[in-house]
């Protein structure tokens, strides 16, 4: 079963521009009026990392976390799951899904993960 | 609007501090700036203190109320100024406007931050907390991470190189070393963080593809400045007038993604091009300047994005030397964030104290720019979110 990436970004209804977070105006041209669209297609890696001092909530020895652009332009940061950086290039296409991110209060958290196609 | 000269400045030494309270280390700052000023025994008109998180790691809020009650400067007007890690230099900015206002003639900001007495992942979560509550902070990323994703862009669009923000951590350390004032006064050399096989332990990986040395230490610390009218310096204090030439400050997206180019730290070019017309001056008139190094990538991006270097040359410039001190540019001639530490309250306002120092010709021969005329500060808040820059100029 194809699971939904539950990320809604905002496209501005009159200037085209998708924003992700969300903001309350258009960050182009200051209007109010978005309409709400989905992720689409494989994601595009733009950036990443591998840190080691990690914040709190988890429990790994590392994180490699990147940034992502899907095929319908809404950019977004993730989880890559991978055991090595080498196997990552900037503009490879990484296939996303929905999944535990973190613990909180002994509950998971989810987000964007992805994986080498 | 009237013309803000800084007639005294303190700072206590930062690192680890265990013995101090957040409050101690305010008050000592503060005290070495009224005594700096000739103002020992005097009142203030207002009272700005830069902290950033007293809140989550002290448990104590309303700390500018509790500095003033600690110096008996009542009835003084008092307020913290939040603005993460450029708190420091948005505070004095603040006090900067309300004398140049014409409203308040002497105004104490100070800035400190204790960040040692949490274990290190605390510490990291505190930092962490002004990434994107939703689309960033629950992924675990951190500020050594942005920095991470950035530099590694930086390297594929301007071929930047390790070994280029190598000769940044060796340079900040080697005059951190220098300083009194810093949190490490340890020298360190190529071979040992990058050539010899025990480099990969000595100097792991910490956010690729930055390592350990790149990184400013978590560190316990505080400053102060006093700032009056050009006009009053003379009258109120003996020390040379350092005149606050220009300043500027500019915001930009609060996420990386959402930059048209994440290369391009726009509110860092702003707020350096608002301070220099400001000054009437050019980035080329700068004498010694002190940049926010968090982690050596800053440095070197942030010494393009104000106008020291072409975007693609800072790197090049750090290699050959033209930001050491005898070079064409010097800059955190402190040892920076690198060495000084970070406890990011103090830092804007410690990076001030530093070029004040400069300006006044006060340092050892060592640490001291010939003739320092002209200074340049720039703090930077989040990951160039919200950046403040000062232009200093000794007022003869
Ligand atoms: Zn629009």
């Amino acid at each position: 079963m194809k699971q939904e990436i539950r990320i809604t970004a905002y496209k501005c209804k009159a200037c085209g521009q998708i924003h992700y977070p969300y903001h309350d105006r258009c960050l182009a041209c200051k209007k109010r009026d978005f309409e709400q669209i989905k992720p689409e297609g494989d994601a595009h890696l733009l950036a990443y990392t591998q840190i080691f001092n990690l914040p709190w909530g988890f429990d790994v020895r590392f994180l490699v976390i990147g940034v992502v652009e899907f095929a319908n332009g809404i950019k977004s940061m993730g989880q890559i799951q991978v055991d090595s950086l080498e196997k990552l290039k900037t503009g490879m296409s990484l296939k996303p899904y929905w999944g535990p991110v973190r613990v909180e209060a002994e509950e998971p958290v989810y987000g964007l993960v992805l994986r080498p196609s | 609007m009237r013309d803000v000269a800084i007639i005294g400045v303190g700072m206590i030494p930062f690192g680890r501090r265990d013995e101090d309270s957040l409050l101690d280390m305010l008050a000592y700052a503060s005290l070495d700036a009224l005594d700096d000023a000739g103002m020992s025994e005097k009142g203030v008109d207002a009272v700005y203190v830069a902290n950033m998180g007293a809140g989550i790691l002290q448990h104590q809020t309303s700390v500018a109320s509790a500095l003033v009650d600690r110096l008996s400067l009542q009835p003084a007007a008092a307020d913290t100024i939040e603005n993460g890690p450029a708190s420091g230099a948005s505070a004095i900015k603040n006090g900067v406007l309300a004398v140049a206002s014409g409203y308040y003639d002497t105004v104490l900001v100070a800035g400190g931050e204790k960040m040692r007495e949490v274990v290190g992942w605390k510490a990291t979560d505190f930092v962490a907390t002004m990434t994107h509550p939703e689309v960033e902070y629950p992924y675990g990323i951190t500020l050594p991470g942005m920095a991470g994703m950035f530099t590694r862009l930086y390297m594929e669009k301007y071929g930047l190189t390790q070994e280029q923000l190598i000769a940044v951590a060796i340079k900040n350390q080697k005059m951190g070393a220098l300083n009194p004032y810093a949190h490490v006064n340890m020298v360190i050399t190529r071979e040992g963080i990058y050539e010899s096989p025990d480099a990969a332990v000595n100097n792991p990986v910490a956010a690729d593809p930055l390592r350990f040395y790149d990184m400013c230490p978590v560190s316990d610390g505080a400053a102060a400045v006093i700032l009056c009218p050009l006009e009053k310096a003379r009258e109120i204090s003996r020390k040379i007038p350092v005149l606050i030439a220009g300043f500027g400050q500019a915001t930009d997206t609060h996420t990386l993604q959402e930059r048209e180019d994440p290369t391009d730290l726009k509110a860092v070019t702003l707020a350096a091009e608002q301070a220099f017309r400001m000054a009437n001056l050019k980035p080329k008139d700068v004498d010694v300047a002190e940049l926010h190094d968090a982690f050596t990538i800053l440095e070197v991006a942030e010494s393009e994005h104000v106008g020291f270097f072409k975007k693609g040359e800072g790197g090049k410039a750090a290699e050959k030397g033209e930001t050491s001190i005898n070079g064409k540019i010097p800059i955190n001639v402190s040892g920076g964030l690198k060495s000084r530490g970070h406890p990011v309250g103090a830092t804007g306002v410690a990076q001030v104290v530093e070029i004040v120092f400069q300006l006044r010709h006060e340092l050892v021969p060592k640490r001291q720019v010939k003739d320092a005329k002209v200074g340049f500060t720039l703090n930077f808040g989040g990951f160039g979110n919200n950046v403040v820059a000062f232009v200093l100029r000794r007022s003869e």
